[in-house]
């Protein structure tokens, strides 16, 4: 489980590739396209913000949302891609 | 519409100073003074980018034979490609590594043969195990993705638990199993290398515990032998659907074993661009459609998904490149393969008694 406290960031091996229009994550064996929400994500989370901040910032540009269902589906996403070994906290 | 591939497979060079028993470079191996330049590789990695390549694997032979490896990854990096070394270790130096970082490598992938210092250095035939858990080590000091690569077959398969928890004091991110793939120097051996049913249930069973113990922490692939699965695998993504190979010449092949595949003409990219052979060549449209299928793939509901196997297996037990690959339950070869199964006979030799068939890989002449 991801803390409020944990600072996610890309796991070592990870990096952005693609192109501008359309960037591509790589890691050591596959590339993931990324898109919308988890583009948006994966940008916030550099290792110095900690979830709580990506969360709320989030909750600032999606202006309307549900601020529990932002933290939820964040919390999803970064777990799934811990697991795979792309993203580290 | 033909998508360009998405990983390009640089076979640099295929000089070695390991001699592998499994080693499943071609028996006829490319001589140094055929190897493409420097300049060639540049090329060759700008054009893949422009293609849309994400992917760059180094490989050999052992990559470090080349002395301009430092520049090559260099221009891949420049070209913004991911680059992936695949190597023995033997040789590097922590200075050297630092170098290769320095110039943009993003993934290494170190090969180990077994956790006894010994029996590694039999199967490879050279002194190298040492040496390798320093060099991982010295790995971990840079910010690069540190794969342990770990092939398997019936002389080291009773010792994978042992094995695996060696490989995990060396704090890799990711562990590969790979089981012997039964082309070039493997085939040679495959009788002292092909494991047992026992044997590899029982591996099942340990990797199976060891995802479950590292989860989280170190990502395990394991690739089932396919001699033993009931369908075959879509090797190489499918014929020419995903990866291109280089060899050490120049010439651009479909998968690495393409070479036994008698008739095939393999064009350079001394003479013709990435994306022409990759759209035309020849040896890359020979398997790709469904044409050139027999039956029983040509009405099987698998041929979208493994498209009937890998061409090079079906030549070399069948005879036929065009047949069902015979490790395919439903292929009417399948009894020939599953005879070879059987027949593992249930010895293992050991360092002090070497099998009578065991063919260590030589180096390439000077040419
Ligand atoms: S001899 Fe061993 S290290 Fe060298 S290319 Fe073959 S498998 Fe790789
Ligand atoms: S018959 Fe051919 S297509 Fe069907 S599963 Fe076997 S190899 Fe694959």
């Amino acid at each position: 489980m991801i803390a409020e406290t944990s600072k996610p960031a890309l796991a070592v091996g990870c990096r952005w590739g693609g192109s501008q229009e359309d960037p591509m994550l790589l890691f050591p064996e596959g590339a993931m396209k990324v898109q919308g929400t988890g583009l948006a994500i994966l940008e916030l989370c550099d290792g110095q913000r900690t979830f709580l901040d990506i969360v709320e910032e989030l909750h600032r540009r999606y202006f309307g949302s549900d601020a529990q269902r932002i933290r939820e589906d964040a919390a999803k996403f970064l777990e799934q891609l811990h697991e795979k070994r792309i993203v580290d906290y | 519409m033909l998508a360009n591939p998405l990983a390009l497979i640089a076979e640099i060079t295929h000089r070695c100073p390991l001699h592998c028993v499994y080693c499943s470079n071609p028996l006829e191996l490319a001589a140094a003074s055929s190897e493409l330049k420097t300049e060639d590789w540049r090329c060759v990695f700008a054009e893949a980018a422009k293609m849309g390549i994400l992917h760059l694997h180094l490989t050999g032979g052992e990559p470090l034979a080349r002395t301009d490896l430092e520049e090559l990854i260099a221009s891949a990096h420049q070209a913004r490609l991911y680059t992936n070394l695949i190597t023995s270790g033997v040789g590097l130096s922590r200075e050297r590594l630092a170098r290769l970082v320095q110039a943009g490598l993003d993934h290494i992938q170190l090969s180990f043969q077994d956790s006894h210092p010994d029996r590694a250095d039999w199967i490879a035939g050279t002194k190298s195990h040492a040496h390798k858990v320093e060099l991982a080590g010295w790995i971990r000091e840079h910010r690069i993705a540190f794969t342990a690569n770990l092939v398997v077959h019936r002389q080291n398969l009773d010792d994978l638990e042992a094995t695996l928890k060696f490989l995990e004091t060396l704090r890799p991110d990711r562990i590969e199993i790979a089981h012997t793939q039964y082309y070039g120097w493997a085939l040679e051996n495959r009788a002292a290398l092909m494991p047992t049913a026992a044997q590899l249930e029982k591996a099942l069973a340990v990797v199976a515990a060891a995802e479950v113990r590292l989860k989280g922490s170190v990502r395990i692939d394991s690739v089932v032998p396919d001699y033993h699965a009931q369908f075959p695998k879509a090797c190489m993504g499918g014929w020419g659907r995903r990866l291109m190979l280089i060899n050490p010449a120049g010439q651009a092949l479909p998968c690495h074993a393409a070479g036994v595949i008698p008739g095939l003409v393999f064009d350079n990219v001394k003479e013709r661009s990435l994306q022409s052979i990759w759209n035309e060549s020849a040896a890359f449209q020979k398997f790709r459609s469904e044409s050139w299928m027999q039956e029983p793939c040509r009405t099987c509901e698998r041929r979208t998904e493994d498209f009937g196997g890998c061409r090079c297996q079906a030549f070399l037990l069948a005879g036929d490149a065009a047949a069902t690959d015979p490790v395919c339950s439903l292929s009417p070869r399948h009894d020939s393969v599953l005879r070879t199964v059987c027949q593992a006979p249930e010895d293992i030799v050991s360092p002090g008694s070497p099998a009578k068939s065991w063919k260590y890989r030589p180096n390439p002449g000077r040419g």
